[in-house]
């Protein structure tokens, strides 16, 4: 039970890290926390049933926005606008989810990213209700039940993050060892073995890629509070082509390697950006020897190990 | 006594190329049917139209007295019609357990069971054991598909569809790239789960002794056209399959 062991020792860490951390590194580390949320989520469609989403970005900033418009305009506990805005993602992504999965490889790809790329124009076109280029400020930490403490603190804000992407990787874990999830591995490894042995591949996409947008869409969802805004940005491309490599650097269909990839990413870019504004060549450099060295990503050079 | 499948006057072109004409066949249950033919005639075309991956241009496929031209293949298997493919066609990064099981849940169903599913995982991992050890691959279970000999393949695509618990089981060349030794034993299982189970079989074949060794009944297609229809004795005797397809033997 040695794997067992080693997470119950980094679950124990994450939630005794606020005590000795210092303030920016705390902040850092519930970013990471964060972006590893989203990337994990974009594991479960990559990884687990093999369609490349290049897209996933929406589904983040649909859930920030959700998020930021509950809290600022209803002053509603955190937990009401992290419900809210999952299921904002989960809902948009459905009908972008049937569309999509009438394609394949990079056509599925493509579709994904020109839906996203759309969503993204809303977001900056509303300006009645995004606020246009300039997006939501002020977004407020508020509680966490009606009446309940007060999230305003680094270190509240941070345990609730943690909590939720620790819930989501066991709920992610339980989804790609149910039936369901073995059906997305098959689909992955053979789809014409997987028709012919008597169901169609599609419902099984669709629901995968909801699943995986609501979840995305709760990484969206924590992002604005803790930031304190939700701006175009986070329904970009780039964004989308950045998690991408967060789950490649990690390992992909591995679940924890993405969170992993995810925290190297988000580590290159802080460090690199204090000393230029050109981080994205470490990032870039960094990603080539990784592809070539270590195809596996983090998760295949942990498990080349053991 | 009605036929398990029936097709009549079934067809298919790919553009100007007509791949199967006006195929009529009648398949018995319990009954052991090769489908032979030189390269190019048919032969998987007929599967295809039989299986539902592809529609027919012309002709209906009748199961169980049943019209099912209409359906699709994921339909078509989960009546009872199950299939190989000429090319392996199997999960290659599963266990061979995993394949064989997964088989099962997609026949069986509870497929959007999203959490937990244990009992489920485990019935349905009972049965493709037995179905494994059925095809002398108990042993292989825990083995990736990918990193099993060729020869284990073609049986993981057997067991796989074995397991299905098929009233039709359609093979598309089982011995194709095997061993004479290989051959051998693929028959003999063959022959034996068809009897175990009283399954009803439609084959592919191009080893002639595999054909007349197992076969029940034979069809020969020339040009995508049905030009006998007889048990062994009588194709082995016919003049105008001699003159297609067994010419260059004598």
């Amino acid at each position: 039970m040695k794997p067992r062991a080693l997470a119950l020792v980094t679950a124990g860490a994450l939630v005794a890290l606020p005590w000795v951390l210092a303030r920016y590194q705390l902040s850092i580390l519930t970013d990471l926390l964060i972006y590893g949320l989203f990337a994990m989520s974009l594991d479960l469609i990559i990884g687990y049933t093999g369609m490349v989403s290049f897209g996933h970005a929406a589904y983040f900033g649909l859930g920030a926005y959700g998020s930021a418009l509950v809290l600022l305009n209803f002053e509603q506990p955190v937990p009401v606008a992290l419900l809210a805005g999952a299921l904002l993602a989960g809902v948009v992504a459905a009908p972008v989810a049937y569309l999509s999965t009438r394609a394949t490889g990079i056509y599925f790809a493509m579709l994904t990213l020109a839906f996203a790329q759309l969503l993204y124009t809303v977001a900056y076109k509303w300006r009645d209700l995004t606020g246009g280029s300039d997006g939501i400020a002020g977004v407020p930490k508020t509680t966490l039940f009606w009446g309940g403490p007060s999230l305003a603190t680094p270190q509240a804000f941070y345990l609730l993050v943690t909590v939720c992407v620790l819930l989501s990787l066991l709920a992610c874990r339980a989804l790609v060892r149910s039936p369901f999830g073995r059906a997305l591995q098959a689909i992955r490894e053979n789809e014409r073995r997987f028709t012919s042995l008597g169901r169609d591949p599609r419902p099984f996409k669709l629901v995968v890629f909801v699943i995986a947008a609501t979840f995305a869409g709760l990484a969206g969802a924590l992002f604005a509070p803790f930031r304190g805004f939700a701006s175009p940005e986070v329904m970009f491309w780039v964004l989308s082509g950045q998690v991408l490599m967060m789950v490649v650097m990690g390992g992909i269909g591995t679940l924890i390697g993405p969170v992993l990839g995810a925290m190297v990413f988000i580590l290159i870019q802080e460090i690199a950006s204090s000393y230029t504004e050109h981080w994205m060549i470490f990032t870039g450099v960094v990603f080539v020897l990784m592809v070539i060295f270590l195809p596996g990503g983090l998760m295949g050079l942990v498990r080349g190990r053991a | 006594m009605t036929a398990l499948l029936e097709t009549r006057g079934l067809g298919r072109a790919f553009g100007a190329l007509q791949a199967v004409t006006g195929v009529s066949i009648a398949v018995e249950p319990g009954e052991l049917r090769a489908v032979i033919g030189p390269n190019g005639a048919g032969k998987t075309t007929l599967f295809h139209l039989i299986s539902g991956l592809l529609p027919p241009s012309s002709g209906r496929v009748l199961f169980r007295g049943e019209d099912v031209t209409a359906l699709r293949s994921p339909e078509r298997c989960r009546r009872g019609i199950s299939r190989t493919f000429q090319t392996t066609s199997i999960f290659p990064e599963l266990s061979a357990l995993e394949n064989v099981r997964m088989a099962v849940q997609l026949k069986a169903g509870g497929n959007f069971r999203l959490f937990g599913g244990r009992a489920l995982l485990e019935a349905s991992a009972a049965r493709a054991r037995a179905s494994l050890a059925a095809l002398g691959l108990a042993d292989r279970a825990d083995a990736l598909a990918a990193t099993l000999p060729h020869g284990d393949h073609r049986l993981l695509e057997i067991a796989m569809t074995v397991a299905q618990e098929p009233d039709l089981l359609l093979l598309d060349e089982p011995t194709q790239g095997l061993s004479p030794e290989d051959t051998t034993a693929t028959v003999a299982v063959i022959r034996r789960i068809a009897r175990e189970r009283n399954l009803t079989i439609i084959l592919v074949e191009h080893d002639m002794d595999v054909v007349f060794d197992l076969a029940d009944r034979v069809s020969v297609l020339h040009f995508g056209q049905l030009i006998a229809d007889g048990t062994p004795d009588e194709i082995r005797a016919s003049a105008d399959v001699q003159k297609a397809y067994l010419g260059g033997v004598d």
